[in-house]
């Protein structure tokens, strides 16, 4: 039996390479990325200064700044909502929202329910994260990327 | 009372003793290194706790081979008159609980995340300044759970049954379980980045049921073994030939009219006593002594043969 096994082993390499080799890897279950692509991203937002201001036209502050760059870099229009955190996350784990910013940290007990990006930025010992549906790995490599390459000019603004 | 025998494996077998005892050194060392490896590129996440809480079972058989290698040979005393060897039957157990534990921990892991239909989350790690995808990397030390892993087992097995080592076995179907469940997870991590949220764990449940049979099967033998039951074969659950070799050798004897005899697996040994009745009993002592002298001499894995003389057979004994 183990012969068999150790022969299968040796055609992984091969099928990681035509893997590698279709499109968008990795891809999301629910096709979150293609749907926002071109289209519209909900986008949910509650008031955390000075990472998140309420205005009178709609949210300002680092983080709805970040998420307007990071919207037209995928060419997609923003449907803001304002809600209390705790109702946003509930709806973005129902995939009601694609995305929510709260100036919400690494720590907050929620990570269980839904997912948070890598730190885009560390100010003290607070990481700072957004939220986004649980395994839509597309938007989120995505997301991450952007704001990684955002890294150098955020930690220079953010620094007080 | 003649004192048990303090017990080493004959001349001919320590060279593999001592490779076993290598290959489990290097074992716990790999096991280690993987786990470290697992925590730096996972960090906290909740598969990093999976897998880490894997590799600390998986640990288990090879710590325990190597505590029982140090107790195990240990000459009788006043408080142990049997000797230490049933340590390794307890090494044994410990193993098999490990293994058994390991095919149920990934049963409910993996069921859990089908039931609630959790969508696993990879994201990117930035690794002196290029973003890689989380998931390659996973992908890359399941690679190194894969390989060693198999190797290892594979190098161990022909030393147990030499040895007559039920919990190098038990190692030897742990390292495949750990090269199993690596080569699952790496199918497992391909499949999410093809947008199957579902793919890890499947991979995992298929994988789990061959651990849980094998983890079954040898917690069943090593309660069993604790309970005297009559040797087994280390690879499979069979009689040990061995008794019908003893068998065979009582039948030969003229001067025995009746016998039956029961033996016990203490580890790597046996012990047994058997029951004669003479034909005559001329010279009846030294007849006794000699028999099962040749009856300890058939194996090295007979440490201890008692013969006991009686007027008629007890009803009470197994073998005949």
């Amino acid at each position: 039996m183990m012969p068999s096994h150790i022969k299968q082993l040796f055609f992984l390499p091969v099928f990681l390479l035509l893997l590698s080799g279709c499109g968008q890897f990795p891809k999301d279950p629910e096709k979150t990325l293609e749907q926002v692509t071109n289209g519209t991203l909900h986008v949910g937002y509650s008031e955390n200064p000075p990472w998140v201001v309420k205005g009178p036209g709609g949210p300002t502050g680092s983080e709805p700044d970040l998420v307007k760059a990071f919207a037209k870099s995928i060419n997609a229009t923003i449907q803001w909502q304002n809600d209390t955190e705790q109702n946003l996350l509930e709806n973005l784990e129902k995939n009601k929202l694609h995305l929510v910013i709260a100036g919400i940290t690494e720590d907050s007990p929620w990570r269980n329910k839904i997912a948070f990006t890598r730190p885009y930025a560390q100010v003290g010992k607070k990481k700072h994260v957004f939220c986004v549906i649980k395994g839509e790995n597309a938007f989120l490599v995505k997301l991450e990327k952007f704001l990684h390459q955002q890294q150098s000019t955020l930690e220079t603004r953010l620094k007080p | 009372m003649k004192p048990i025998d303090r017990f080493e494996y004959p001349e001919e077998l320590q060279p593999d003793y001592a490779k076993a005892k290598k290959l489990e050194w290097i074992t716990v060392a790999y096991l280690l290194s993987t786990a470290l490896l697992v925590y730096l590129t996972m960090g906290n996440s909740q598969a990093m706790k999976t897998a880490w809480f894997e590799d600390m079972l998986s640990l288990t058989p090879a710590v325990s081979f190597l505590i029982a290698s140090r107790v195990f040979h240990k000459a009788p005393n006043k408080n142990f008159p049997y000797g230490y060897h049933r340590v390794v039957s307890i090494a044994y157990l410990c193993s098999a609980v490990a293994l058994f534990s390991v095919g149920a921990f990934l049963i409910f892991d993996s069921a859990t995340t089908l039931v609630k239909q959790e969508h696993a989350t990879i994201g990117i790690k930035v690794i002196f300044g290029h973003e890689v995808w989380l998931g390659y990397l996973m992908m890359a030390v399941m690679l190194y759970g894969t390989f060693p892993a198999l190797i290892l087992g594979r190098m161990k097995l022909p030393l147990a049954i030499k040895l007559h080592e039920k919990n190098l076995y038990t190692d030897a179907a742990m390292n495949k379980a750990d090269w199993m469940t690596a080569a699952a997870a790496i199918l497992g991590i391909a499949g999410i980045g093809l947008g199957w949220w579902w793919a890890d764990a499947v991979a995992a449940l298929l994988i789990s049921l061959d651990i849980i049979k094998d983890g079954y099967t040898n917690l069943k033998q090593a309660v069993f073994d604790l309970m005297s039951e009559s040797p087994k074969k280390v690879e499979n659950q069979q009689d040990d030939p061995l008794l019908q070799q003893v068998n065979e050798l009582l039948k030969k004897q003229e001067w025995i009219k009746e016998f039956a005899f029961r033996m016990r697996e203490e580890g790597h040994i046996y012990l047994g006593e058997g029951f004669v009745v003479p034909a005559s009993e001329q010279e009846l002592v030294s007849r006794i002594e000699q028999v099962s002298q040749e009856v300890e001499n058939l194996s090295w894995r007979i440490q201890e043969f008692v013969l006991m003389p009686v007027q008629e057979i007890p009803m009470t004994t197994a073998e005949k």
